[in-house]
Parts: structure tokens; C-alpha cells; sequence
């Protein structure tokens, strides 16, 4: 709660910091029923003799910024999530230190020392599996006493539902929840995921994974250099203004960027050159993929913590972000994108889904094969996708050609042809036969004889009302897709 | 739209979710489970933002039409034979109070009369390419009669062709007369 420590709250008086929501409250405050998250007029009700204050995350990450500084001396790469909460990644620094105990006291003992002497300051350290996990351990870590999880999913799952509203962004579905009569991750991490993902869509499997310690949908992979975006200054910038103006400009093109490669970032990584003294780095990282607006309120917090603080003496020269965790392509939002419709959407269709079940809202992607119903993999939509059975990229000879039919149907159906020296005539369609006008093929479907097929030969067959593709199978006619 | 399957409009009404798919998540509300989305990616609709509903029970059909309709920006939809007027000129009101892009799908006798901007009716496909065993389906050509306000209450045919790509292109636009002859 780091809000607390603003310089200009009134000491010893119970404390309420609010934006939307509540987001710092003194002991007082808390123990009147008041919880973090909560909605600030809930709370300003619950607890009406607390001092209310706004929130002001440019002035928290400036003063937070020590913070940071601090750590980043003990352990390289500090990823920081807002003023108050930062990740450290910690595999690389373990064996240096002599063990998680260890690094974790010399962590604490360097925040204690340098909060300590501010006023009302508190450090509390965890360590753990995933960002998720090890932000509940320092949650729950006794003051000057780190927590040192050892069975992450242990811990996790004696956790209380409610450790979930922040990367849920909202109480809706854990009041459900509690009404089902699920009260820790653990009860919930044991109910089967496909139900939760028909039920509740994707915040419901979100829910699931982060409480069987899956954390969050990141898909790290290498990021080509190019993706990166950066900008130099002849002349230094020493106004803020104008370092946070070309640092929304360097946001809207990294994620332009970023949108023609079907990826978002997790995490990025902001790099200031100074005229004088050596680069500043920092690391954010959000729970959701960044969008324009949350980016650039990082850059722009993140300088405004370098230029008051003159970390960047002479002024910058060069301004650069740089990408690292991608996530999943079916988040993504593409580069004409309106996400309060994406938003929209994905309620409309779970709520099709809650309808109609899991099967009923599906997804389908292109993969390999040589007849129509063969070439689309489908999946679930809300769900992972199913791995590919058929390569798309592979060469697929004798494949159908396109154009492809729009109608496939999901087994071959039984059709009549009629033939006259092994060319078509006539169709049944429905009580009247039409005459075929013209067609084409036969294309033979050489058989999988591993796979027990028997060989097949293919038609196009075009009617008065209609084209359509036939497979012909030991004399027999089926309908395999509808040029419709 | 209106046709009998094999006319063609499959295609035409999986095209008309191309350009919204740049924007957000299209929908196809398929009844028969037969919908292939192979079709619509050729036509330009992006593949991760088609998601097919699949819907065969005539009793739900229109709540969940109506759940889309709430969220989604443009659907196609099949009607099924049995859904009755009323409902079907409600969920036109409601598209058109959340301003969807919705093209239907009759799979009966037919849509309702003034819950459709633009009415269009196959008259019937021709298929180039494929000659007596030889070749293959290459090119189509639609006909379609066009009615209601989006034609100024005007009849009018017109024919369009494609090559199954995202190309699609209006050969000819003829007013007929009451003979059904073209005159121009």
C-alpha cells in the first residue's frame, strides 16, 4: 500500500486512498470492513470518518522509484507492476545469494532500511512460483519476516477467493462463486475447466488457471529486434512535457507494430539515454496486455520518476521500448481495433455459450488435409486451441481446389446420382431429379491404407441450382460439400 | 436472403462479415452445422475473428440471436423454417436499435416483409471452369433481385461475380420490367 506513504496525508488519522476504487486504507479503515478493490462510494460508506484522498500514480511511482533503485542493486531485471508492487525475477540470483532464505532476508533487510526511515513505511517480501503466487506471498508475509512459499500449489490453493478480484478487474463472478459455495482457489482449481469456460467465458478459465498456478496466458518467445521502437533527440529534452509526449507517440508505434504481428505485450521494457551519465532501463509488466493508454501512463510515470529525480542529467537523447512476454494471438486486438466491442462481443458470446453449452460457440483454424471438412480445426472458443492433427504449411497433394464449398457437411451424406457410361446425368435432389449441366473430375483420393480407407474419386458436379462436390465410394455417391 | 442452398448466398452473406471482421469478433449462427469457415477466410473474413454459433434447437434460436445481437457487431445468421414473424421482426428491431449489421438467412419460405433494409433473392448461379470432366470450378456468377428501401423500393437485378477470393464484383445492374425482360 504504498499510496499510503504519500508525503501529504495527515499523520495518525485513519486514511481512505481512492481512484475508482480503493487502492490504500490505513489499519482503521480496514478493520471497519473496508477492502482493497473495493468501490470507492462502498467504502467511503463503510468507513465515513476515514480521511478520503485521490490518487496520484505519477507522484506514487516517482517516490516509488528508491524503491526500485533499491532493489535493482541486489537483483537485475526488476519488473514493475504499479508503485507498491514489483516482480524480481529470482533463478539467476538465488545461487549467488546461497538460497531463496537468504536472498529473500537480504531483500527485506535493504527495503527496511530505506522505508523504515520514511514515514509509515513497510516491506513485505514473498517468494513463489509465478508473479501471481509470489504477489500473495508477500501479501500474506509477516513484517520483516519474508514469506519463502515451498509447495506453490499448496499455498495457492488455501488462498481465499477474493485474492483473484484484482486480475479479475471486478467482483462479479467471485460473488457467484461464493454463492456456489466455493470459497478458496483450492475448492475452485477443482472443478473440471470446461463447465467454468461455458459458464463464465474467459475470465472464468482465467480464473481457473491462476488458481491451479498456471499464471497468467503468457506465451514468451523470442521478439524480433525490429519490433522494438525508439526515438533520438539532437537536442535534449529536459521538459517532461516533451519527453512524455514523444513517449506516447513511441507507444502508438510499438503496438502498431506489435497488432501487424497478431501479438500484445506483457511486458516491456523502457530504456531513457541521458546527454550525460549511462541508460536508465526499467522494466513494467501488466497482467493483461498493454494497451495504448495503459503504456503510455507508464512511460509517462516512469519518466516523470527519472526527470524529478535527475536520473537523466543533460536531459535524454534517446528514447526506446522494447517488448518481451507476447500473449496469446486470440487476445490480440487488430490495428483498427475497438476494444469496448471486443468487450461486448466476448459477453455476447458467452452468454450464447451459457445457452447452448461449450460446444456450441466454436472457433475454427486452418490446418492441413485434402478434403473441406478435413482442413479446419475446431475448437472450443474461450478455450486453448486444439493442437493441429495436419500440418497447413505441408504440400497437400490432391487436396480439393479452391474455391472452397461453404456448406460442408460434418459426415458425407448419401446423394443419388445417376450415370450413364461413368458420366453423371442426373441428381436426386430432395423429390425431383436435376440434370447435371457439366462437371468435373474424377480427382482420385488415393487411399490412407494404414489408416483402413478405401479410395474414393471426387466430382464437382454442376446443376441448374447449384454446384457441389461429391465423393464417389464403391459405387456409391456421397455429398461432401455445397458450393453455396 | 432469400434461396434455396446451392444459389450461392452462403458466400455472399459470410463476404459481407469481411470488413467488420477488421473491427471485432463476427459471428455465423449456423442451424445445420454444415457452415464452413474455409468459405468466409476465402472471402476475407480474418480467422480469428470468426466464431461460429451452431444452433439447431428452433426454440432457443431466437435468444441466442438476440444475446449476439446484444454484443456482436455484424452476424450471419440462417432462419430456420419454424421461427415465427413476431419474433423475427423483434430481433429486427433489435438489431437495428443496436445497429448490427445483420444479413438472414432463410432457410424456409421466406423472411417476414419490413424487417430488412435490403431484400435480396437468388434467381440462380452460373459456374464457369468445370467442362465435362475436365478442369475445374473457377468462376461464379450470381443473380440476384434486389428489393426493398435499400433499392429505393425499386426491382432491380444484378449479377456478381467471383473467383473465390475476396474479390467480389458487380457485373451488371439491369432494371427489368413487369415482362421480367431486360430493357437496359
Amino acid at each position: 500500500m504504498w499510496s499510503l506513504t504519500r508525503p501529504d496525508a495527515p499523520l495518525g488519522e485513519p486514511l481512505l486512498i481512492v481512484d475508482d476504487r480503493v487502492t490504500g486504507a490505513t489499519k482503521e479503515v480496514l478493520d471497519a470492513g473496508v477492502s482493497l478493490g473495493m468501490p470507492r462510494r462502498e467504502a467511503e460508506a463503510l468507513a465515513p470518518f476515514a480521511t478520503v484522498m485521490v490518487r496520484d500514480v505519477g507522484d506514487e511511482t516517482r517516490r516509488f522509484e528508491s524503491v526500485v533503485t533499491a532493489v535493482e542493486d541486489l537483483v537485475p531485471r526488476v519488473e514493475v507492476v504499479s508503485p507498491g508492487l514489483l516482480f524480481v525475477p529470482v533463478a539467476g540470483a538465488v545461487p549467488f545469494y546461497g538460497g531463496e532464505e537468504a536472498l529473500a532476508a537480504r531483500v527485506a533487510k535493504e527495503l527496511d532500511a530505506l522505508i523504515g526511515a520514511r514515514r509509515g513505511g513497510q516491506a513485505f517480501v514473498g517468494i513463489a512460483d509465478g508473479p501471481f503466487a509470489a504477489r500473495w506471498a508477500a501479501a500474506t508475509a509477516q513484517l520483516g519476516e519474508p514469506n519463502v512459499v515451498a509447495d506453490t500449489i499448496s499455498f495457492l490453493f488455501g488462498l481465499d477467493l477474493g485474492t483473484l478480484r484484482e486480475s479479475m478487474g471486478g467482483d462479479e463472478m467471485i460473488d457467484i462463486f461464493r454463492w456456489l459455495g466455493i470459497s478458496t482457489l483450492g475448492d475452485l482449481a477443482r472443478l473440471p475447466r470446461a463447465p467454468l469456460a461455458s459458464r463464465f467465458g474467459n475470465p472464468g478459465v482465467l480464473a481457473h488457471r491462476l488458481a491451479s498456478g498456471e499464471g497468467p496466458m503468457v506465451d514468451p518467445r523470442d521478439i524480433p529486434l525490429e519490433l522494438g521502437v525508439e526515438m533520438k533527440f539532437e537536442d535534449p529534452l529536459e521538459s517532461l512535457d516533451a519527453v512524455a509526449f514523444a513517449g506516447r507517440d513511441l507507444a502508438g508505434r510499438l503496438l502498431k507494430g506489435l497488432r501487424a504481428a497478431a501479438v500484445a505485450p506483457h511486458t516491456v521494457i523502457i530504456t531513457a539515454v541521458a546527454l550525460h551519465g549511462p541508460p536508465r532501463e526499467r522494466v513494467w509488466r501488466s497482467a493483461d496486455p498493454f494497451t495504448e493508454k495503459a503504456l503510455s501512463d507508464r512511460i509517462w510515470w516512469q519518466l516523470q520518476a527519472w526527470v524529478e529525480t535527475a536520473g537523466v542529467p543533460g536531459g535524454i537523447v534517446g528514447l526506446s521500448i522494447r517488448p518481451e512476454d507476447l500473449s496469446w494471438e486470440g487476445r490480440q486486438l487488430g490495428l483498427l481495433s475497438d476494444e469496448s466491442s471486443m468487450i461486448e462481443a466476448e459477453r455476447a458470446l458467452a452468454r450464447a455459450q451459457a445457452l447452448l453449452g461449450p460446444d456450441g460457440v466454436v472457433q475454427g483454424r486452418a490446418q492441413g488435409g485434402r478434403m473441406p471438412g478435413e482442413r479446419v480445426s475446431w475448437s472450443r472458443w474461450g478455450e486453448p486451441k486444439a493442437d493441429l492433427k495436419r500440418d497447413p504449411g505441408a504440400p497437400w497433394p490432391g487436396a480439393t481446389p479452391s474455391p472452397s464449398p461453404a456448406l460442408v457437411p460434418p459426415k458425407l451424406q448419401p446423394i443419388e446420382v445417376e450415370w450413364d457410361g461413368g458420366m453423371p446425368t442426373r441428381v436426386r435432389m430432395g423429390s425431383r431429379w436435376e440434370p447435371i449441366l457439366t462437371w468435373s473430375g474424377p480427382w482420385r483420393l488415393s487411399p490412407r491404407w494404414w489408416a483402413d480407407e478405401r479410395g474414393a474419386d471426387r466430382y464437382q458436379l454442376v446443376t441448374s441450382v447449384g454446384a457441389f462436390l461429391c465423393v464417389v465410394s464403391e459405387g456409391k455417391a456421397f455429398l461432401a460439400g455445397v458450393y453455396d | 436472403m432469400i434461396g434455396v442452398p446451392g444459389t450461392g448466398l452462403t458466400r455472399l452473406g459470410l463476404k459481407l462479415l469481411a470488413e467488420h471482421s477488421r473491427v471485432a469478433p463476427v459471428v455465423a449462427l449456423d442451424t445445420r452445422g454444415w457452415i464452413s469457415p474455409e468459405a468466409a477466410w476465402e472471402t476475407g473474413v480474418l480467422p480469428e475473428r470468426l466464431i461460429v454459433v451452431r444452433c439447431d434447437d428452433f426454440i432457443l434460436w431466437p435468444k441466442v440471436t438476440s444475446a449476439l445481437l446484444e454484443g456482436v457487431q455484424a452476424i450471419y445468421v440462417e432462419v430456420p423454417a419454424r421461427i415465427k414473424d413476431q419474433d423475427l421482426r423483434r430481433l429486427g428491431a433489435l438489431a437495428r436499435a443496436r445497429r448490427v449489421a445483420v444479413a438472414m438467412r432463410s432457410m424456409g419460405n421466406g423472411l417476414p416483409s419490413g424487417i430488412a433494409y435490403l431484400r435480396l433473392r437468388a434467381l440462380g448461379v452460373t459456374w464457369e471452369g468445370a467442362d465435362r470432366g475436365h478442369g475445374k470450378l473457377k468462376k461464379r456468377r450470381l443473380m440476384l433481385e434486389a428489393s426493398g428501401k435499400g433499392v429505393a423500393g425499386v426491382t432491380r437485378r444484378f449479377e456478381v461475380e467471383d473467383e473465390g477470393t475476396d474479390v467480389m464484383r458487380v457485373v451488371s445492374d439491369v432494371v427489368v420490367d413487369q415482362t421480367r425482360r431486360a430493357v437496359g
